[in-house]
């Protein structure tokens, strides 16, 4: 924290001006490339006598990123989607040449399933899903009155599109780019300090629990936006690519250890609270020498391979240290309690320490051999993705019987608009309001089309006339592009000029064509939007946010039951995947934010604690009935997260009293597991989390008094 | 080689085929070139790799094709 003011105080001579200045250099330097782009993919389309350059064009306006990373990202999975989508659009053209209403049943169908597909994906590998889906139309619909044609027709745009990418990567990464690389780097880096920095800070112990609250929070949202980034660079870098694995493996460790962190400090607060200040102490004591080693030199403070080595040596000392502080309890219980701390502590400076040896290891340069795979899961929303396909499926049906009906001879542009908007706008958190700025854009775009169309392309004569006469409307485009605001309607206005546009070689002037085509683009990208106000998208509603939170505490059920190779890995991704969902859909500091909040760490503390103990159980030389009554006290807690209620609670927190009972009889090696099982006791009994709502009120009878 | 060859009864040029073997030549190069770090001693990586792509199908395709 305290390297951003000076960080500061040296670059703000001039403030907002060079800042402004800065970024409206970049700015131009994207318009310049994406006009650049565009002028080249059409003249190499009507070189190559492709049969639409307009489709190269398109390509380019929607794949054109400020970041050349993102838009080979982006080009990657477009290309795999074009391949595919263009088999599929053939296939179905080959199945039902003549029945129309089958091929649109089926064309529907697959349109549909591509955007529900695409749902279940992160990032763009869920472009290319929405891809393959409007490829399909883009190929099968605007030759459905001649199937002999379709095969050419997909080569056709197959190749329109893939030399849209091919240019659009190449103008990106290799004139002036402006490299995500960077940016990785930059919040790899900001990642680590923050957490070096917060893990230092609380050595004096307890941390007010709005305050972890809020660095949970922002510790899940970089560990999410880090695995974002990681694989959009990983097309943009090939040495990031080769670090991918570890990349990847540090991002765990970070997870592993806030958790840890996170446990041990509830725990502190607990201890506190129940008054067993002299245990609470204790801890304090054992956790400052972390500290220590967490402080060298205030210019080395956030240099992991200064860290290292000296949390090595503290991690190799805590043992002993751990030893000498137990001795000095008073009784067995306050030792018992000790040890639970000792445990976690001792779990925690494991995993600080790899995070910082790995990312010494990082930051060195050169890596040798291989490192563990390990792989970011999400948790993903079915019931969401299938909501998706069936508004998608009747869009396209309520369109294809409108066309079949009415015999509108423009009905292919307006099925196919949608197709490409349905799936584009899936995913997006407000999508009526992003289609109908899209709209708006669109018809902005259409505008500009017919005025370069009718007055400013008659006139001109040869290549460089016509980009000159289109350059400055591209502009626009790719301008509003760069404004945050204006994304929407930058979208709509880059495809809706160059759809309408339709550059040819020869060109063909037709304005009936025009029209009637631009209408029935419009209706098609109107009726989109209206498909979101019948089947509501999903994403961010009261519906969906319930049943994400019943997945996040159905991760504790998948820690307790799910086989334990690779679990922690995925019970830490999956689980903050899932609370990112749900916390961006919510306002900060609002009622249900804190609920989710206290939801969220009592998921993460007790299915832990829940790995720890199944790990240690599998681990030791049990007898039956130990092993049992573990067991049984597993399988109560996952059944409390999985509907949470009084009874339920009561079954759990004797179960848990049960197996502890059962392991202190059992001896040393029952005796293990005891401090998986206290914490998990501790977690059921914080008064400060959720399960507060299930406390027995018993012990504090006579509150009336008062 | 052919100018032109019938694949699955469809003609496809017959660079085609080499570019897709040049892509798949260039991605171990690449990352063979990523693990040895010789990008840190390049100026401008991506000119670099697409210039060594060029290089890669031109002289693939004039090998074979002439």
């Amino acid at each position: 924290m305290a390297a951003v003011p000076e960080d500061m105080a040296v670059s703000s001579r001039r403030p907002r001006f060079a800042e402004a200045l800065a970024g409206e250099g970049r700015a131009w330097l994207f318009v310049g490339k994406s006009v650049l782009a565009s002028c080249l993919a059409a003249w190499l389309a009507m070189w190559l006598h492709l049969e639409q350059p307009s489709t190269t064009m398109i390509t380019v306006a929607i794949v054109m990123h400020p970041h050349s990373g993102m838009v080979l990202a982006k080009s990657f999975y477009r290309a795999i989607g074009t391949v595919i989508g263009s088999l599929g659009g053939l296939a179905l053209l080959c199945l039902f040449p003549q029945q129309r209403e089958l091929f649109l049943f089926s064309m529907s169908l697959w349109v549909a399933l591509c955007a529900g597909g695409a749902m279940l994906y992160r990032n763009f590998m869920a472009y290319g899903f929405v891809l393959a889906g409007y490829t399909a139309a883009i190929v099968a619909l605007p030759v459905v009155s001649h199937p002999l044609d379709v095969f050419d027709s997909a080569l056709m745009r197959v190749s329109e599109v893939l030399l849209g990418v091919f240019v659009a990567g190449v103008v990106s990464d290799a004139v002036f780019p402006e490299r995500l690389r960077d940016l990785l780097r930059q919040s790899a880096r900001g990642q680590f300090a923050r957490f070096i920095d917060f893990a230092r800070d609380s050595t004096g112990g307890a941390i007010p629990r709005a305050e972890m609250e809020q660095a949970y929070l922002r510790f899940v949202r970089s560990a999410v936006q880090l695995e974002d980034l990681r694989a959009s660079v990983i097309f943009e870098d090939p040495e990031v690519r080769v670090r991918s694995a570890r990349m990847r493996l540090l991002n765990q460790h970070y997870m592993a250890a806030s958790t840890s962190f996170q446990s041990l400090h509830h725990l502190i607060n607990r201890l506190q609270r129940g008054g067993r200040g002299a245990v609470a102490d204790a801890l304090i004591a054992l956790y400052r020498p972390l500290g220590a080693a967490l402080s060298p030199a205030p210019e080395s403070r956030h240099d992991p391979a200064v860290l290292a080595p000296r949390l090595r040596a503290c991690a190799d000392a805590l043992p002993a240290q751990a030893d000498a502080l137990r001795a000095g309890l008073p009784d067995e219980p306050a030792r018992l309690e000790f040890d639970t701390g000792a445990v976690l502590l001792r779990r925690f400076a494991g995993e600080i320490l790899s995070f910082t040896e790995l990312e010494a290891a990082l930051r060195k340069g050169r890596v040798h051999g291989n490192v563990e795979r390990v792989h970011f899961r999400r948790g993903n929303d079915r019931a969401g993705a299938a909501i998706t396909v069936l508004r998608t499926f009747l869009t396209m049906s309520t369109l294809s019987v409108f066309w079949v009906v009415t015999g509108w001879p423009f009905g292919a542009s307006a099925m196919l608009l949608a197709t490409v908007f349905s799936g584009l706008f899936a995913a997006a958190p407000n999508p009526f309001a992003s289609t109908f700025e899209m709209l708006l854009g669109y018809a902005l775009g259409m505008a500009s089309a017919v005025l370069v169309l009718f007055w400013l392309l008659p006139g001109s004569d040869g290549f460089a006339m016509l980009a000159v006469t289109i350059a400055p409307f591209l502009m626009i485009g790719a301008y509003l592009n760069t404004r945050p605001r204006w994304v929407s309607v930058a979208g709509g206005y880059a495809i809706g000029f160059v759809y309408l546009l339709a550059l040819k070689n020869p060109m063909a002037y037709d304005p009936v064509r025009s029209f009637n085509d631009g209408l029935a683009q419009l209706a098609g990208v109107a009726l989109t939007g209206v498909a979101f106000v019948f089947v509501p998208s999903v994403i961010g509603s009261g519906w969906q946010r319930a049943r994400q939170m019943r997945r996040l505490r159905q991760q504790v059920v998948e820690a307790a039951t799910a086989p334990l190779q690779g679990l922690t890995w995925r019970f830490e991704s999956v689980s903050r995947d899932l609370f990112q969902q749900v916390v961006a859909h919510t306002r900060a500091g609002s009622e249900e934010s804190r609920g989710l909040l206290g939801w969220a760490l009592a998921v993460h503390e007790c299915g832990r604690a829940l790995i720890e103990l199944r790990t240690g159980a599998r681990d030791a030389v049990l007898p039956a009935p130990v092993r049992a009554a573990v067991a049984a006290a597993t399988a109560a807690v996952a059944a409390l997260f999985d509907a949470p209620d009084a009874v339920r609670w009561n079954r759990a927190d004797e179960a848990v009293a049960g197996a502890i009972e059962a392991c202190t009889r059992d001896g040393a090696a029952g005796l293990a597991l005891h401090p998986y099982l206290h914490q998990l006791r501790g977690a059921l009994r914080d008064d400060a989390s959720p399960m507060a709502a299930y406390l027995p009120t018993a012990p504090t009878e006579p509150s009336h008094a008062s | 080689m052919p100018r032109e060859i019938a694949f699955a009864g469809v003609l496809v040029p017959g660079l085609f085929p080499v570019f897709v073997v040049s892509l798949l030549l260039m991605w171990l190069l690449d990352t063979l070139l990523g693990h040895s770090g010789v990008y840190r001693h390049v100026w401008h990586p991506p000119l670099f790799r697409l210039a060594l792509f060029g290089g890669l199908f031109g002289l693939a395709g004039l090998l074979l094709l002439h």
